[in-house]
């Protein structure tokens, strides 16, 4: 059995390559078939806001990238609560289905659930 | 289930020890390292937030000593091998990179 | 610079032969690159193609063999959406041909 990771996203999506380079690693991770999750952390949220446009700033489309992860077999996907509460983001309105919505206690549970963990 | 979570920016203009402190587990502990170890500043607000945290924290004394910050009473020093001790004695250590 | 000649046109393709430009994408190209690979597009590569095109569309990535089986799966059932049937079409690597044929960027994931 592979082990199991737990990429923590937590950078905005334009404001450096960590967004791009968290989701590069859940994709290739689920390419392989490998246990993965991700959660989106403090303004990791921001990769969430709907109606972005990625164009008008010169940068690939880490929106539409995203909607690909059920493709690639990564459908244990999290977000913090209090992240988006904090940002002005309704969780029910985030760009991407199937979210679980976690408190920080959840969150402490799922690091634990997970063998391994990353965060950028 | 025990995870070593490792802090190595500073905690100025920073979100990652608040947020990392948010999600910290009963059995977690927190190891400052780099320009983290600037949360031991006396007087500032990450010194009084980890000391009412009472969390265990741990600080890698070169990197504190570097910067000329002193060891408070509730954090304790460690040296690279007492890291490696550390990274094996957690299930799992968590980088915030 | 690599180029494709198709018709009148010269195409700028990359160093590993992908189109430089995802716009430069025809019906005419792709069956210039299929020539190039030693593949006489049928009917199945067609869908296979447009079906790249649509995830492409979607997804603004190129898909990975796993992610492209599942997508094909989806839209054109099982008994296209699996390996077998993939890699009869496209030589045993049908994320990096396929994608090459349908005018998409080489795939980041397959490693």
């Amino acid at each position: 059995m592979a082990k199991s990771l737990l990429l923590i996203s937590r950078q905005a999506p334009w404001s450096g390559p960590g967004a791009r380079e968290a989701l590069d690693i859940v994709l290739a991770g689920g390419a392989f078939d490998l246990p993965i999750g991700l959660l989106f952390l403090d303004d990791g949220v921001f990769q969430l806001a709907a109606g972005q446009h990625a164009k008008v700033v010169q940068q690939k489309d880490l929106s539409a990238n995203l909607q690909a992860l059920p493709m690639f077999g990564v459908d244990d996907l999290f977000v913090c609560a209090d992240s988006a509460a904090e940002r002005g983001l309704a969780v029910d309105a985030l760009a991407l289905d199937d979210l679980n919505v976690l408190g920080a206690a959840d969150i402490a549970a799922l690091i634990d659930r997970y063998d391994q963990v990353i965060t950028l | 289930m025990s995870t070593l979570h490792v802090l190595s920016h500073s905690p100025f203009g920073d979100s990652r020890l608040a947020s990392c402190l948010r999600i910290l587990g009963t059995h977690d502990a927190l190891l400052l390292c780099g320009d983290a170890t600037y949360a031991l500043q006396p007087g500032t607000v990450p010194f009084d937030t980890l000391q009412a945290n009472g969390c265990k924290v741990l600080i890698l004394a070169e990197d504190a000593q570097a910067r000329a910050l002193p060891i408070p009473d509730w954090a304790e020093a460690i040296d690279y091998a007492g890291f490696v001790e550390l990274s094996i004695q957690h299930d799992k250590v968590n980088s915030w990179l | 610079m690599k180029t494709l000649t198709v018709g009148e046109r010269r195409i700028a393709l990359d160093k590993d032969g992908y189109l430089a430009d995802l716009d430069d994408w025809s019906a005419d190209v792709a069956t210039a690159l299929a020539t190039a690979e030693d593949i006489e597009l049928s009917p199945e590569h067609w869908e296979i193609l447009e079906l790249l095109r649509a995830f492409y569309d979607e997804f603004q990535l190129s898909p990975a063999t796993r992610p492209l089986i599942k997508y094909t799966a989806l839209k054109l059932g099982p008994d296209k959406g699996n390996s077998l049937h993939l890699n009869r079409l496209f030589k045993g690597t049908p994320a990096k041909l396929a994608a090459k044929l349908a005018g998409l960027p080489k795939p980041t994931n397959c490693l």
